[in-house]
């Protein structure tokens, strides 16, 4: 073993075994309870320093030829003792962060292969962008712009459907339940729920997605014929007519031409969306399921 | 190497701490040495332990003499710039490992949209089927790819007006492969779209070989 000849390697590697020499010294210190003082000058002349409990006080028991401290008195223990819980604290947090980045790191080589593996059923858009072909790029970006589409209006609908919780400001819009139904899991994170659906692919059905008559807002992404029960709300919706509702709520059910007549009925039959315990609508069709 | 992982704390069992506080000191020392030799620096290691009544002084007193003399020297600034202790150096630990964690978690979201959204553009799913929270990331990650492909678009373009094409052309029909993203359900079920989207690119591929051949290896 020689000094390294790479000027820049040789910066790279003092840099790394280091840090890695100082650790292991930390972990010695936490496991064995050693005190510890390491000094290394760079190679630009700059002092490193590790020490436990701190660099001067071990530097200068070892000068002065200083005996250990037999018996310390109570309020260097004391001090001590809140030390060594900070440094364990911290010890156990390190633990935990590492453990997260592990974590990490392992889903990003299990998402690395998934993609690998859709590539090899030959879909040449997957492919990186410079090695496709100008028609190539064009139909791509076609598709793209469509697919934009068809996701920005999917985002308004769903931030536009949940306003009215906020100025409703009851608890009973949680019962109508702001989604289609037809989510595997609203819980699960897209990862879990695209390996789910890796796995699940071959028992999709169709028929999974129901209508969910408990919207009351008309999201009428599937073309849903909510029968008039709840009214086309899309069209209608403003904040003034929210207010009417409350103020017509004692109104009786007339068929009046004024819409904001009508959003009143509506919202009397619906006093029975005040339970939350379930979302749907309390007296529907049996073939809404 | 190591079968188990330890636990980082003090270690309770007076045999084990004694045995590990060998195994380790010596491991620490080799270090030292290898980091000394290989990079040409003065280095000196003190252990204070239960086990001795002298500090263990490596590698040797005068060496160790030496480098505390001239580590003195030095202004105080100098000397503390780069000094840490058990709690400033696990903070720092922890806080490039949660640096790192951010960028990986950061890094896999937007893996995650690009599947979903290939998924989207092939078929295998549906834009009902993501969660409404993630939808506005989604968009951006859309956005920021249609980005690309326009970029590419306008690079060729403008090569195609240099020069003679320096690409070659696609043989055949290629947009009429991709399935045509659209909205909401689908009459066409899930068999058949992937049914007819391998028929495609098997049909594709027979036409398309010397692309194949270009193709670079992720």
């Amino acid at each position: 073993m020689v000094k390294m000849k790479n000027e820049s390697n040789l910066q790279v590697t003092f840099s790394k075994r280091r840090s890695g020499l100082f650790k292991k010294a930390s972990e010695l210190c936490t496991l064995c309870g050693a005190e510890i003082a390491i000094v290394v000058f760079s190679p630009g002349r700059k002092v490193f320093s590790f020490g436990h409990p701190n660099v001067e006080s071990v530097i200068d028991r070892f000068l002065n030829n200083n005996p250990p401290l037999p018996h310390q008195h109570n309020n260097m223990q004391l001090s001590e003792t809140r030390r060594n819980s900070i440094v364990q604290d911290l010890n156990n947090h390190l633990t935990q962060v590492l453990g997260q980045l592990e974590s990490e790191k392992k889903k990003y080589d299990e998402l690395k292969k998934i993609r690998e593996k859709t590539k090899a059923l030959g879909n040449w858009w997957e492919d990186p962008v410079e090695e496709l072909t100008l028609p190539q790029l064009d139909g791509f970006k076609g598709n793209l712009e469509n697919l934009k589409k068809v996701v920005t209006v999917e985002a308004s609908k769903f931030f536009q459907a949940t306003v009215p919780n906020f100025y409703v400001g009851s608890s009973s819009n949680a019962a109508f339940g702001i989604d289609d139904g037809s989510h595997l899991n609203h819980d699960l994170d897209l990862f879990s729920q695209r390996r789910m659906m890796d796995i699940n692919a071959f028992n999709y059905n169709q028929n999974q997605i129901h209508p969910n008559p408990a919207l009351p807002f008309g999201n009428n992404a599937f073309g849903h014929i909510n029968d008039g029960f709840v009214p086309n709300y899309n069209i209608n919706y403003r904040p003034e007519y929210i207010q009417n509702q409350y103020q017509n709520q004692n109104q009786n059910q007339s068929q009046s031409q004024n819409q904001n007549q009508n959003l009143s009925f509506k919202r009397e039959n619906i006093s029975e969306y005040e339970h939350p315990h379930h979302g749907y609508p309390p007296h529907s069709r049996s073939d809404y399921y | 190497m190591t079968r188990q992982k330890v636990k980082m704390a003090f270690i309770e069992n007076e045999t084990a701490r004694k045995s590990t506080f060998k195994k380790r000191k010596k491991g620490v020392l080799k270090k030292a040495h290898e980091l000394g030799t290989l990079c040409g620096v003065p280095i000196c290691v003190i252990i204070n332990s239960a086990y001795e009544q002298n500090p263990e002084v490596w590698p040797s007193r005068e060496t160790a003499n030496q480098v505390v003399s001239q580590w003195k020297t030095m202004s105080v600034m100098d000397k503390t710039k780069k000094m840490v202790n058990q709690e400033t150096f696990l903070q720092q630990r922890i806080t490039k490992a949660t640096e790192s964690w951010k960028k990986f978690r950061k890094e896999n979201k937007e893996l995650e949209m690009k599947n979903v959204m290939f998924d989207c553009l092939s078929g295998k799913t549906m834009v009902s089927r993501i969660e409404k929270t993630e939808l506005r990331d989604f968009v951006y990650v859309i956005e920021q790819y249609l980005k690309d492909v326009i970029h590419r678009i306008e690079i060729l373009k403008r090569n195609e007006e240099s020069s003679t094409a320096l690409v070659p052309v696609a043989a055949t029909t290629t947009s009429s492969v991709m399935p045509v993203v659209e909205m909401g359900s689908s009459s066409v079920g899930f068999y058949d779209r992937i049914r007819d989207q391998i028929q495609s690119t098997l049909n594709m591929k027979q036409t398309t070989k010397d692309l194949d051949l270009n193709k670079k290896q992720w």
